[in-house]
């Protein structure tokens, strides 16, 4: 059984993770972890303190755990260049501390780092109005480029192949066969994907309002700094971290927001998708990393995530998820491993740590910290 | 010319677009500044709204605007209820009344439910909106602050048949300090009126050493009445102008509320995760009839429904409920 720890701050309580169902058996180390989240609260999204806690947070797990293999996330600067004005000076310099954390946390913990850009961020351009269509346009989990179409009549097909800020209209199945034979349900699968130009984004329905400044930028390569070895597409890296975790302890350290233009550390060239499709950063981008398998079709952008929120949808603290996903980096391993992020929901479910520790945000509202441990049988 | 909508009976004229912003005068009628414009159009549980004893367990369309007409310290939504709207209004969808009709259904919605910043400010296109909606089979409910007007409280009852209720405190020095209105006294009276008219939950989140002395005197102004309103304690999240406030103590708030379910049966205690006061009890037996799953401001959910009917399972006492049990998936009322 996965257990889930919600600190709401002075206040904590137990759930089994899958059921939600409440658990009072305090274990030592549920308490170690407990006692590691009461010590410290999430600072919020957009707090300059934000990626800071990620590695204080890390540090403390790893004093009280002694995990081979840590993963991190550092994602305030996401957050504050989606929605905030910079001037190229304020984001240069938030690129730079957010190197400052990686370096601190490299520096007290000792763990060789495996660092991974997202990709870059570029200025928002403009709506993709697609509200007003026949059919029904959703676009899902922050993403910018990418919407689905369902039910879409021949009007809206002639009129979004006539607007030239959409860069193409894809459908179901020349989707699924980019990526080959998919075996999965692919029922969440939208009967189009509409991909948008550089810059802009889908107006929909069923996106929350808030003023975008900055968009995922086109990211076909994404930035990997790693001295232990070569991955040179994101489906590899999984296969670097495993290999050198061999001879030593691997910190995977995933930075938002950043692509190959501004990482500021010497890096190779990772291929972030295939052909016109690219990651944005998220779950796909995410699993596909932990898995070393594309993850595109799981929780697909543009699917009707809402159809599966009835009142029996099963791990109610991780969102749109129905499910822990299987064969990810740490669930297989032997060694310990842990997860610590600001980037909430992922980090308890894309690495597949023994031990995860991220905020509780939702739409950028700072709820606290959810700690989940999946596994606690290791020596 | 005066804007009647609101308590503040603006003046407008002269361009003058009023406190919330929403309305200017033209040609002797005071018109919308920005009809058919949304800010939100999504898909949400009901519960998340809150709504606890409103068609349990639906999906509704949760839609808003821009502008209020109060200035909360602590507004979770001052993004877009606290800017001057015509500066947001790049972000909005627009749609009229049946096209907002026709998405709801396509997402499956049973109801609409006005949520995000305040009704009063765009009344005229939710008193055509609840054409649609009615034409439609779909109830209409919102969160209000029911600053409005004697005469556009009948309004909205017209509109809508449930309604959550922010009552944010009773003093006058917290309304002018915390909330910028000078009284709370128009909201008691709308509060009295909405009652009879439809169905009323009331929200009022705790702010320590500011409104958390008030808790039981409001507990006993619901109470007289109707002592079966469900009534929303949140804890305060600190946002906006408050963003450096204490979180406030769960445990106090939770003992002090505990000896109002005595006259007030249906007392809950959330947004925060994982809150233990979230579900029903029957106040004649104490039977958990409906549970619940709190997900703080990302939304309860319902987790199951115990009623027969509207009642207990267990002894057979009435359960206060506007409408019955929806399937989430069941999709728009038919007419």
């Amino acid at each position: 059984m996965s257990l889930a720890i919600i600190d709401a701050r002075e206040w904590q309580r137990v759930f089994d993770l899958r059921t939600g169902a409440g658990v009072e058996e305090i274990n030592p180390l549920l308490k170690m972890v407990m006692d590691i989240q009461a010590r410290r609260p999430y600072p919020g999204d957009l707090d300059d303190a934000g990626n800071r806690w990620v590695t204080d947070t890390a540090l403390d797990l790893i004093a009280g755990y002694d995990p081979s293999l840590v993963y991190l996330t550092y994602a305030r600067q996401f957050f504050v260049g989606r929605y905030s004005v910079l001037t190229e000076s304020e984001w240069a310099g938030m690129v730079s501390s957010v190197f400052e954390e990686v370096n601190r946390f490299v520096a007290r913990s000792g763990f060789t780092p495996v660092i991974v850009g997202t990709g870059g961020m570029i200025p928002f351009v403009d709506f993709i109005d697609v509200t007003r269509l026949d059919g029904l346009v959703l676009s899902t989990h922050w993403s910018a480029r990418y919407a689905g179409l369902h039910d879409g009549s021949r009007r809206d097909l002639q009129g979004l192949a006539a607007l030239p800020e959409i860069e193409r209209i894809v459908p179901r199945h020349e989707f699924r066969s980019l990526f080959g034979e998919y075996p999965g349900d692919d029922s969440r699968i939208p009967e189009y994907l509409l991909v948008a130009r550089p810059g802009h984004m889908f107006r929909t329905v069923g996106g929350a309002f808030r003023k975008v400044r900055r968009v995922p930028a086109p990211a076909y390569a994404i930035p990997l700094a790693a001295e232990s070895g070569v991955a040179s597409s994101i489906t590899d890296i999984r296969r670097l971290v495993v290999e050198s975790l061999r001879e030593r302890k691997i910190a995977l350290i995933v930075v938002e927001g950043l692509g190959m233009d501004d990482f500021p550390w010497p890096h190779q060239r990772c291929e972030n998708g295939r052909g016109w499709f690219y990651y944005e950063p998220g779950d796909a981008q995410y699993l596909t990393l932990t898995t070393g398998r594309h993850q595109v079709f799981e929780y697909p952008t543009g699917y009707k995530y809402f159809d599966e929120d009835a009142e029996k949808k099963e791990y109610p603290l991780s969102g749109y998820f129905t499910s822990v996903p299987a064969d990810t980096i740490a669930s297989g391993l032997g060694v310990r491993s842990v997860a610590v992020g600001n980037r909430s929901m992922l980090m308890h479910m894309a690495p597949g740590a023994d031990i995860s520790i991220e905020c509780f945000a939702r739409n950028l509202f700072n709820q606290g910290t959810m700690a989940v441990i999946h596994r606690m049988d290791k020596k | 010319m005066r804007c009647n909508f609101c308590e503040w009976r603006c003046e407008l004229g002269n361009g003058s677009p009023g406190v919330c912003r929403m309305y200017v005068e033209e040609g002797g009628v005071i018109r919308e500044r920005f009809p058919y414009r949304w800010s939100s159009c999504i898909p949400s549980r009901v519960e998340s709204v809150p709504f606890y004893h409103a068609w349990p367990g639906s999906r509704c369309l949760v839609i808003g605007t821009a502008g209020c007409n109060f200035r909360c310290r602590y507004c979770s939504n001052s993004f877009v209820a606290k800017q001057d709207p015509a500066m947001v209004q790049d972000g909005m969808i627009e749609l009229t009344p049946p096209q907002l009709i026709r998405k709801a259904k396509q997402l499956g919605c049973h109801s609409i439910v006005f949520n995000v910043n305040e009704p009063a400010v765009s009344l005229p296109s939710l008193l055509e909106l609840a054409v649609e909606a009615r034409a439609a089979g779909m109830p209409m409910g919102c969160l209000t602050n029911a600053y409005t007007t004697e005469e556009s409280t009948e309004l909205l009852g017209t509109v809508f048949s449930f309604f959550n209720i922010g009552l944010k405190g009773l003093s006058d020095a917290f309304n002018r300090d915390y909330i910028g209105i000078p009284s709370a006294e128009p909201v008691l009276r709308n509060i009295r009126r909405l009652a009879a008219l439809g169905h009323v939950e009331v929200t009022t989140p705790v702010i320590e050493s500011a409104n958390d002395g008030e808790l039981e005197e409001i507990a006993r102004f619901l109470a007289d009445v109707d002592p079966e309103i469900p009534w929303h304690v949140f804890r305060l999240l600190p946002e906006d102008e408050m963003k450096e406030a204490r979180y406030p103590n769960i445990d106090a708030i939770a003992g002090a509320l505990e000896k109002i379910r005595g006259y007030l049966p249906h007392v809950y205690f959330h947004n925060f995760v994982g809150s233990d006061w979230v579900n029903t009890l029957c106040p004649g037996c104490g039977a958990t009839v409906i549970e619940r799953f709190s997900l703080g401001c990302g939304g309860d959910r319902l987790r199951s429904f115990d009623c027969r009917g509207n009642e207990c399972p267990s002894c057979g006492r009435k359960i206060r409920l506007h409408g019955e049990k929806v399937p989430w998936n069941a999709g728009e009322v038919l007419p």
